[in-house]
């Protein structure tokens, strides 16, 4: 009856972004990134990749409940870098590390069907 | 921006693959990358399902809602799926989900006139597109089949039993319903690394070797018949339930084996409903988690405010 649609699990509602950044007050270098509608899937594979930069002191990443439908994702990072650069230089290596992956596939996945082929 | 990079270039091996099903080998890379195509894969690539289900006639022993979520269940075709608009955003129709863009519809009409039950499947579902049909299983099993294969059945029809109705297939993802969700089962596992301490080993008479070999629930060791021997017979059989682990400490023989997962090397299985080709499942997975990647870039407007945030801080701070 007053259940919320399902859709609301990974539409982003109107007026709401799907990432904001907000700076810790205390600490510098410091930030959350408040990321709407995703999950595990996102805040594992960037907390994971945020961990190979020797600038980040600091990243994790929590899901605050199972039904609001965000992650918080923290980094804190030395002088030499900031979050927000340690967050793009992630989402940047991950997408190319994505695009090998799918070009390393379609090659291996010719491959297998030619040397299947030439099995008959 | 600087020069530096943190990428990996990950390594694949398909080890054997079928329309819908896949073995391959995934390697320089970490559990997170893994764990999130499997999420993707099960969760979040589309496929097409019907999703209303308008009924004119239904006399049938079923009630009108159980038909509706069993053809629901149904897989259909969707190699279209990745093209297709979610019926949520297509601005083709408005909203209702009718138009060609982002639905397909599908016509049943069953009636039994005679004295033995009717079976109403799959394959009395008439599509208006030819694209996006049922899941034909029959070849597959054409070896053991004799008779005509019949589709997946939806109910059962009785003498003067009838089924008219009206279904729409829309695109969706398995985080709605599981309906869409593409995939059987994906899985990934470590590969496990084995090192037997072969001086150790040999201390062993061979009713213990065979005593040892037997502690495990499924075959990894073995002994070689010629020199009598312990080597590993497959390593992937080893399901980390440490048997032969406790097996050496309670023979006394502790570090007989050693076994390690290797953390950057995984062995993955994936099955799926017929609706996609398996290979074609991952293709389609690591596109779906581009996409979800560029959506959570930062916008430009945020990162100016920031900047005009940084320099009242950096004012506040006394720089």
């Amino acid at each position: 009856m007053n259940a919320p649609d399902r859709y609301e699990r990974f539409v982003v509602p109107e007026g709401v972004s799907k990432v904001s950044y907000e700076r810790d007050t205390k600490i510098i270098n410091a930030a959350t990134f408040t990321v709407e509608r995703e999950d595990h899937t996102i805040g594992n594979i960037l907390r994971m990749q945020l961990h190979r930069d020797e600038n980040v002191l600091f990243a994790g990443y929590k899901l605050p409940h199972p039904l609001q439908y965000k992650i918080l994702i923290r980094i804190q990072t030395t002088s030499q870098s900031s979050p927000m650069q340690a967050y793009n230089q992630a989402i940047n290596d991950l997408d190319k590390e994505l695009d090998h992956l799918k070009n390393a596939f379609e090659v291996e996945l010719a491959r297998h069907n030619a040397s299947q082929q030439r099995e008959f | 921006m600087e020069g530096v990079s943190y990428q990996r270039f990950p390594k694949i091996k398909i080890r054997e693959v079928k329309d819908d099903y896949m073995k391959f080998e995934l390697r320089e890379t970490d559990a997170s990358i893994a764990n999130a195509l499997r999420r993707v894969m099960i969760s979040e690539v589309p496929t097409i399902a019907i999703d209303l289900v308008e009924i004119e006639v239904n006399s049938s022993v079923l009630n009108d809602e159980f038909i509706a979520h069993r053809l629901g269940l149904v897989p259909l075709i969707s190699e279209r799926a990745m093209a297709m608009r979610f019926s949520r955003d297509c601005d083709a129709c408005d909203g209702d989900g009718q138009c060609e863009y982002c639905s397909v519809e599908f016509h049943l009409r069953a009636k039994c006139i005679n004295d033995t039950t009717l079976d109403v499947t799959s394959k009395d579902l008439y599509s208006s597109d030819h694209t996006v049909v049922p899941v034909d299983f029959s070849d597959a099993s054409s070896t053991i089949d004799n008779t005509e294969s019949r589709g997946i059945i939806i109910v059962k029809l009785r003498r003067g039993q009838e089924l008219i109705l009206r279904a729409i297939a829309r695109k969706g993802i398995g985080k709605d319903h599981a309906k869409w969700s593409p995939a059987a089962t994906v899985t990934f596992m470590y590969e496990p690394e084995i090192y037997i301490n072969e001086e150790l080993m040999e201390t062993l008479t061979m009713e213990e070797k065979q005593e040892f070999v037997d502690s495990s629930p499924t075959k990894v060791f073995d002994i070689n018949p010629r020199n009598g021997q312990v080597y590993v017979h497959n390593a992937e059989n080893y399901a980390y339930d440490d048997e032969v682990l406790k097996k050496a400490e309670a023979m006394g023989k502790p570090g007989l084996v050693e076994i390690h997962a290797k953390e950057d090397s995984f062995i993955f299985t994936v099955e799926t409903t017929g609706g996609i080709k398996a290979s074609q499942l991952l293709i389609n997975a690591i596109e779906i988690l581009k996409q979800k990647l560029d959506a959570v870039r930062l916008s430009a407007d945020t990162v100016e405010a920031d900047e005009q945030f940084g320099e009242l801080g950096a004012h506040m701070r006394g720089g």
